[in-house]
C-alpha cells in the first residue's frame, strides 16, 4: 500500500466532511493509505494570499511542505486551490535557488527548512495514474454502478493551468476524468465552455460575489443545456460555487437549477458502496435526493 | 587591491561559419558581454588541436572556450563532433594534472545565435571569475 | 606540388624570442627542414585603424591604440583612418607597401567576412600577396559589444590587433586554386520559386535538372484558388509555367525524386538523386524499353478501375484519390503516380492500361548521379499544426478549418466545386471567421515567434471571395495588425473593408463548439472598444503559420546550409546577399529563407537563378587555398588522418621506401581535422597552420602589456 501525507484544505473538512472522508475510504480500497499530515495549516488560499502577498504564500506553503518532508512521504490532496498553492510553491522553490533561499530564511525562524525531497499529487491524479491506479482499478472496484446517469466533469483551473508549468497535456480538451466518470458506469457527458472557471477562483468570489455569481451561472445554463443529473469535479471550493453558488443565484437572480454536484471522491465513494450518511451528502446546499433516486 | 582587479584571460578558438558568425550577430545586434575574451578564428573546430589548448594554459590562460557549429551543422560534416571528442578527453587530462576542467569549455553557438553567444561569454567569464587565477600562471611566467 | 614544396621549405630555422615559451610546448616546435622555418623572417607588418565613423572610435580609444601598436614587434608603420573600406582608406595600404616594404598587412576594422575580400584586393593591388592580410575584428566584437565600456573596448582591441600582427608577420604566399565549373545547375523543389528558377536558368542556356518530391511541380502555388491583391486565379496563371518547364529543352525535370546524397564543391557538386518507385512508365522510358507507342498518356483508364480510396494530399485529405492517382487535371508530367503504401496489387490497372504498358507494380526506387556547377534550393514551406494551439480547436471541432482547407473548399476545382460548406452539415455558412495571426507572433513557446507576412493578406481575398459567392455571408476578421506592405495591398485592405467585412482588433483567446449545432462560439477582446466579444459563428479559418517543409532540415544538411534561430534556412547575408549561403555555389530561392509571398518568391527565385548562373558563366572559380599540405620529415605514416577526412582528400602513398601522406588538393576544403590531431604535427594547414596559431596564442597570453 502506498502511504501520502493527506492534505485536507480548509473547505473540504468544514463543509463537505463527506468529501474528507470518501477520500479516506476509496483510497484505501485502491490501495492508498492516507496520512494525517499533523500541523498543517491552510495551503494557504493562492488567490486570497497569492494576490495580496506572495512572500507570505511561498513561506506558508513551504511550511506545510516541510512538514511533509519530515515525514518523508508525497503529498497527496483534493482541493485545486490547495494543488496550486502546494504543488506550485513546491515546484518553484525546487527551481529558483534564489527563492528558495529567501523561503528558507523565513522557516529558520521556525527552526525549519525546505529541501524539496517530495513531490505533491492531487489525489484524483494518482487515481488516473495507471502506474498507481488506473481507470481499471477504479472499475473493478465499483460495487454500486452509477448507470444511467448522465454526469458533466468540471476541471478547475488551478489543476490544468498554467498548462507550461502542469503535466497534463492539454488544457483544453481534456478527458481523463470522463473515462473516471465512465469508469463509474456513469455516461459522461460533453457540454459547452467545459473548461471556463466556476467563477470562484483567484478571490473574485470574496470580492465581487455577484460577478463570480455570473459565471457559475453561465455555467449552469450550459450544464442544463446537456441535461445532466449532476456535476462532478475534484475541488471543494469549485463544489462549494456550484453548489452554494446554486441558493445564492437563486437569491440574486431568481433562478434555480437544483443540479447535484458531488467532488469526485463522493461519486466514487457511492460507487463503491458508501452510503449517503457516512458521505454526508445532507450537508450540501443542493440536495442530492434526485441523482441518488437514480443510483440507488 | 590587486586581485580585487584582477580580470580572467580567456581565450576563445571559434569556427569561421558559426560561432565566428554568430558572435559577429551579437556585434549587429549590439548586444553587450563582457570584454575577458579574445578570439582566435579557425575554419573550423576540427583544427583545433589540444596542444593549442595546453599552450594557451602553459603561457597562462585562465580559461579556454572552443565553440562551433551545432552537431549535424558543421560546414565540413563532422569537425565538431571530432573537435568535442578531443574536449571531452582534454578536460580529463586537465583533471589530471590539477587544472579544473571547467576552465576548459566547448560550445556550440550557430550563426544565427547571437544572442547565446553573448550569453555563453559571459557564462564563461563568470565561472572563470569565480576559479580565479589559473594554478599554472606561475609557471609561464 | 613537389614544386610548391621546395618553395616552402627554404632557410634555416630560427627561433624567435618565443623561443621559451614554444619549448614549453614541445609538439608545436617545429623540427628542422619544415615550411615554417622561413617564417616571420624580417617581418615588416603595416597596421591600420579604422573609425567605422563613430562605430569603433566611439568606443575605442584609437589614439592609445594606435600609440600601443606602434610598440608591437614587426609593426613597420601605424596607421588609422575614418573609413578604411573607402577608396582613400585603400589607397593608403596600397602606397604604404612599396613605400614602407612591408610584407604583412593588419586592418583594424569590422568583421574579416565582411571586408577580408576588399582589403585583400587593396593587398593584391599594392603588388603583395593577397594572403598577406590579417584582420582584427575590433567593431563586431568589440566596439560594437562593448559599447559603454571604453577602457575594455581598448584593451580587447590593443590585443586584438597584437593578435593579427603575429599571425600577420607569420603569413605566407598563397595561390588560389581555379576550377571549372559544370555548366550545368540544379534546383531542388518545383513551387513557383523553383519553376521560376529553372526557367531563368534554362533560358540563359544552362541545362537545369529540378528535382520535386510530388509527383506534380506547381507546388503550393496550384492550390490557391485566387491571388491577392489582383485576384488573378492561381492555377491560371501558373499552368503556363508549369507547361513551359514540362517543355523547356533545357530543363531535366525529375518529379517523384529526391536529393540523396551530394558532394564536391562549387563547380562540381556530385548529387545523386533518388527517383521513387513511381510504377509508371513515361513514353519516354516505354520507348527506351523497347514498348513503342506505349507508355503513360494521361488517360486515367487505371485510375477508373483501381479499388483502393485514399485522401488525396493536394485538396488536403478533402478529396479521394485511388492507389494510382494524379493529384489533379493539369499536372506536369501528365503521368501517373502509383502509391505502393496502399496499392493491393491487383493488376486491374496493368490489365486496363493494356498495350500501352505503362504500368510497373514490381518497380523499385533508382539512384540517379548527376554533376552540377551550382544548386539553388527552393524547399518551400508547409501549414504549422495548428491543433497545437488547443484553444482554436482545430481537429477537435468539425467547422474549425485552417486557410488552406478554406482554398480548397473555396476553389471551383476543389472538392466541393467551389461551393463553401460546413464540414459538419454540409450547409453554407453564413457568418465566417478568420483568426489572423494563428500561431504567428506567438512567443508562448506552442506557435512561432514570427510573422508568417502572407496570411493577412490572404485573409483579406478570403473575406472578400466569400462576399462575392454567397450573398448576405458576413466575414469576421479577428487581427493583431493587418500587414498590407505590397503594392496596392493597402488599397485591397481598404476595398476589403468597403465590402462590409468586418474587423476586430484581438487575438482570440477560444473557440468553442457548440455541441448540438456544431456552430462555433469565439471568446475575444476588442481591443480598440475595450470591450470583450462573445460571437457565434457557421465556420471558423485559421490563418495558421508557415513553418519549413517536411524535408527541408535533411535536404539543407546534404547542401551544408545553416538554418535560422527560427528553422528558415540562412542566407550569406539578411540584406546584401539574400539568395547566397555560407556555401559557395548554393543558393535560396522562395519561402525556405523565410515567408514569402507569391511576388516577393518569385522575384528571390529571379535573384537566385541569377546568381546561381554567374560561376557558371564565368567558366571557373577560385578556391580558397586553405589546403592541408604534408611535411612528410614529419610524417611517420601512421595513416589516422586518412579515416579523420570527412572528404576523402588524404591517403598513404609509398615515398623513398616508406609510407607518407599525401593530400588530394581538389578534394580538400581546408577544416583542418586532419591538422587538429595528427600526433606529429605533420600536417601544415595553409594560412592555419600550427606556428601561425600559437603564435597568435603566445601574442595573446605572453605579449601583452605588463
Amino acid at each position: 500500500m502506498r502511504e501520502y501525507a493527506f492534505f485536507l484544505g480548509c473547505i473540504a473538512p468544514n463543509r463537505y466532511p463527506g468529501a474528507e472522508s470518501a477520500s479516506y475510504k476509496t483510497a484505501e480500497k485502491l490501495g492508498i493509505k492516507l496520512l494525517d499530515l499533523e500541523g498543517a495549516s491552510c495551503c494557504p488560499a493562492p488567490g486570497a494570499f497569492g494576490s495580496i502577498d506572495l512572500n507570505v504564500w511561498y513561506a506558508m506553503a513551504a511550511r506545510n511542505l516541510v512538514l511533509a518532508e519530515q515525514m518523508k512521504k508525497d503529498i497527496a490532496l483534493i482541493c485545486n486551490g490547495c494543488y496550486k498553492s502546494i504543488w506550485e510553491v513546491n515546484h518553484k522553490l525546487k527551481h529558483h535557488k534564489e527563492l528558495r533561499e529567501g523561503v528558507n530564511e523565513v522557516l529558520k525562524g521556525i527552526d525549519m527548512e525546505f529541501k524539496g525531497t517530495i513531490d505533491v499529487w492531487h489525489l484524483a491524479e494518482l487515481f488516473y495514474d495507471p502506474a498507481i491506479v488506473g481507470v481499471q482499478k477504479i472499475r473493478d472496484s465499483v460495487k454500486v454502478p452509477l448507470t444511467g446517469t448522465r454526469i458533466a466533469v468540471h476541471y478547475g483551473c488551478h489543476l490544468m493551468k498554467p498548462r507550461k508549468e502542469r503535466h497534463f497535456g492539454t488544457t483544453e480538451h481534456p478527458t481523463w476524468m470522463e473515462e473516471m466518470v465512465a469508469a463509474l458506469g456513469a455516461e459522461p457527458v460533453e457540454y459547452r465552455n467545459k473548461m471556463l472557471c466556476c467563477g470562484a477562483g483567484g478571490g473574485v468570489r470574496g470580492y465581487d460575489l455577484v460577478h463570480s455569481l455570473d459565471i457559475t451561472n453561465e455555467k449552469m445554463i450550459n450544464l442544463m443545456e446537456a441535461k445532466v443529473d449532476a456535476l462532478t469535479e475534484v475541488c471543494p471550493f469549485c463544489q462549494l460555487q456550484f453548489d452554494r453558488g446554486q441558493i445564492e443565484i437563486q437569491e440574486k437572480f431568481g433562478v434555480s437549477y437544483n443540479l447535484p454536484v458531488l467532488h469526485y471522491c463522493e461519486l466514487l465513494g457511492l460507487a463503491q458502496g458508501m452510503t449517503p450518511q457516512e458521505l454526508a451528502l445532507d450537508l450540501h446546499g443542493i440536495s442530492c435526493e434526485p441523482f441518488l433516486k437514480k443510483v440507488l | 587591491m590587486a586581485e580585487k582587479e584582477w580580470k580572467p584571460q580567456i581565450l576563445g578558438i571559434i569556427c569561421n561559419w558559426c560561432s565566428y558568425a554568430g558572435a559577429d550577430l551579437a556585434g549587429s545586434a549590439r548586444t553587450q558581454y563582457p570584454p575577458d575574451i579574445r578570439i582566435v578564428r579557425v575554419m573550423c573546430t576540427g583544427r583545433v588541436d589540444p596542444l593549442f589548448i595546453m599552450k594557451a594554459f602553459i603561457d597562462g590562460a585562465d580559461g579556454v572556450l572552443v565553440s562551433g557549429c551545432h552537431f549535424g551543422d558543421c560546414h565540413y560534416l563532422e569537425g565538431n563532433y571530432k573537435a568535442a571528442k578531443r574536449m571531452f578527453i582534454l578536460k580529463s587530462l586537465l583533471k589530471n594534472i590539477g587544472l579544473e576542467d571547467k576552465r576548459l569549455r566547448m560550445t556550440f553557438v550557430s550563426a544565427s545565435e547571437g544572442a547565446k553567444w553573448a550569453v555563453v561569454v559571459k557564462d564563461v567569464v563568470d565561472t572563470v571569475t569565480s576559479l580565479g587565477p589559473s594554478p599554472l600562471k606561475e609557471f609561464g611566467h | 606540388m613537389a614544386e610548391k614544396k621546395t618553395k616552402k621549405e627554404p632557410a634555416a630555422k630560427k627561433e624567435t624570442k618565443k623561443a621559451a615559451a614554444k619549448a614549453a610546448a614541445p609538439a608545436t616546435a617545429a623540427p628542422a627542414a619544415s615550411p615554417e622555418k622561413a617564417l616571420g623572417k624580417d617581418a615588416r607588418v603595416g597596421v591600420y585603424i579604422c573609425h567605422c565613423g563613430t562605430n569603433i572610435a566611439g568606443s575605442v580609444d584609437i589614439p592609445a591604440v594606435q600609440e600601443y601598436v606602434k610598440t608591437l614587434p614587426n609593426v613597420a608603420h601605424v596607421d588609422n583612418y575614418q573609413y578604411m573600406c573607402s577608396t582613400p582608406g585603400q589607397k593608403k595600404i596600397e602606397d604604404d607597401i612599396k613605400e614602407h616594404k612591408l610584407t604583412g598587412i593588419v586592418v583594424a576594422a569590422c568583421s574579416p567576412r565582411l571586408h577580408e575580400p576588399t582589403f585583400r584586393t587593396a593587398t593584391k593591388t599594392g603588388g603583395l600577396n593577397p594572403f598577406r592580410f590579417e584582420m582584427a575584428n575590433i567593431r563586431e566584437q568589440g566596439s560594437w559589444v562593448h559599447m559603454h565600456d571604453r577602457e575594455g573596448a581598448t584593451s580587447k582591441a590593443k590585443d586584438a590587433i597584437r593578435i593579427a600582427v603575429a599571425k600577420a608577420s607569420l603569413l605566407q604566399d598563397l595561390v588560389p586554386k581555379s576550377v571549372p565549373v559544370e555548366k550545368a545547375a540544379m534546383v531542388v523543389g518545383a513551387g513557383v520559386a523553383g519553376m521560376q528558377a529553372a526557367l531563368d536558368l534554362a533560358n540563359a542556356g544552362i541545362k537545369t535538372y529540378l528535382i520535386e518530391k510530388n509527383p506534380t511541380i506547381g507546388g503550393r502555388m496550384s492550390q490557391l484558388d485566387k491571388t491577392f491583391p489582383t485576384l488573378d486565379c492561381s492555377q491560371c496563371i501558373l499552368t503556363p509555367k508549369m507547361v513551359d518547364v514540362g517543355r523547356n529543352p533545357n530543363i531535366e525535370l525529375m518529379t517523384y525524386a529526391e536529393v540523396a546524397e551530394v558532394e564536391g564543391y562549387i563547380g562540381n557538386f556530385d548529387v545523386t538523386i533518388r527517383r521513387k518507385a513511381r510504377g509508371v512508365l513515361t513514353p519516354a522510358e516505354a520507348e527506351a524499353k523497347g514498348i513503342v507507342g506505349g507508355g503513360c498518356n494521361g488517360c486515367g483508364d487505371c485510375d477508373a478501375v483501381c479499388p483502393v480510396i485514399k485522401p488525396n494530399p493536394f485538396e488536403m485529405g478533402m478529396k479521394p484519390r485511388k492507389a494510382i492517382y494524379i493529384y489533379h487535371p493539369q499536372v506536369v508530367p501528365l503521368i501517373y503516380t502509383v502509391d505502393f503504401d496502399s496499392c493491393v496489387k491487383c493488376g486491374l490497372c496493368v490489365e486496363a492500361c493494356g498495350d500501352k504498358k505503362a504500368i510497373d507494380l514490381e518497380m523499385k526506387d533508382e539512384l540517379v548521379k548527376v554533376k552540377v556547377g551550382t544548386a539553388v534550393l527552393a524547399l518551400g514551406y508547409e501549414m504549422f499544426p495548428i491543433e497545437k494551439k488547443e484553444e482554436w480547436g482545430y481537429k477537435k471541432y468539425e467547422n474549425v478549418v485552417n486557410s488552406l482547407e478554406f482554398e480548397r473548399l473555396i476553389c471551383a476545382s476543389g472538392p466541393t466545386g467551389g461551393h463553401l460548406v460546413r464540414p459538419s452539415d454540409g450547409k453554407t455558412p453564413m457568418k465566417v471567421a478568420f483568426l489572423l495571426c494563428a500561431g504567428s507572433r506567438d512567443n508562448t513557446g506552442v506557435g512561432k515567434p514570427y510573422c508568417s507576412r502572407f496570411c493577412c493578406m490572404y485573409s483579406l481575398k478570403h473575406a472578400h471571395q466569400i462576399i462575392e459567392k454567397i450573398p448576405g455571408c458576413q466575414p469576421y476578421l479577428f487581427y493583431m495588425d493587418i500587414r498590407s506592405f505590397g503594392k496596392m495591398y493597402e488599397e485591397f485592405y481598404y476595398r476589403i473593408q468597403d465590402e462590409g467585412a468586418k474587423f476586430m482588433r484581438g487575438r482570440v483567446a477560444n473557440v468553442l463548439e457548440d455541441p448540438v449545432t456544431k456552430n462555433l462560439i469565439i471568446n475575444a477582446e476588442d481591443t480598440l472598444l475595450n470591450r470583450p466579444i462573445n460571437l457565434e459563428v457557421d465556420m471558423v479559418v485559421l490563418a495558421a503559420a508557415v513553418q519549413p517543409s517536411e524535408d527541408t532540415d535533411r535536404t539543407r544538411k546534404l547542401f551544408g546550409v545553416s538554418k535560422s534561430m527560427d528553422g528558415w534556412l540562412l542566407e550569406a547575408h539578411p540584406k546584401l546577399n539574400p539568395c547566397g549561403t555560407t556555401t559557395a555555389g548554393v543558393f535560396l530561392a522562395g519561402v525556405c529563407q523565410g515567408p514569402k509571398d507569391i511576388p516577393d518568391t518569385v522575384a528571390s527565385a529571379e535573384g537566385a537563378a541569377s546568381a546561381a548562373s554567374i560561376p557558371i558563366h564565368m567558366g571557373e572559380v577560385e578556391l580558397e587555398p586553405y589546403f592541408a599540405q604534408c611535411i612528410e620529415e614529419k610524417c611517420a605514416g601512421c595513416g589516422m588522418c586518412v579515416n579523420l577526412c570527412p572528404y576523402q582528400a588524404l591517403s598513404l602513398v609509398e615515398k623513398d621506401g616508406r609510407k607518407v601522406m599525401q593530400v588530394t588538393e581538389a578534394k580538400c576544403k581546408g577544416c583542418g581535422t586532419c591538422g587538429g590531431f595528427c600526433p606529429g604535427g605533420a600536417i601544415w594547414m595553409q594560412h592555419f597552420a600550427t606556428p601561425q596559431i600559437v603564435a597568435q596564442i603566445d601574442a595573446f597570453l605572453l605579449g601583452g602589456e605588463q
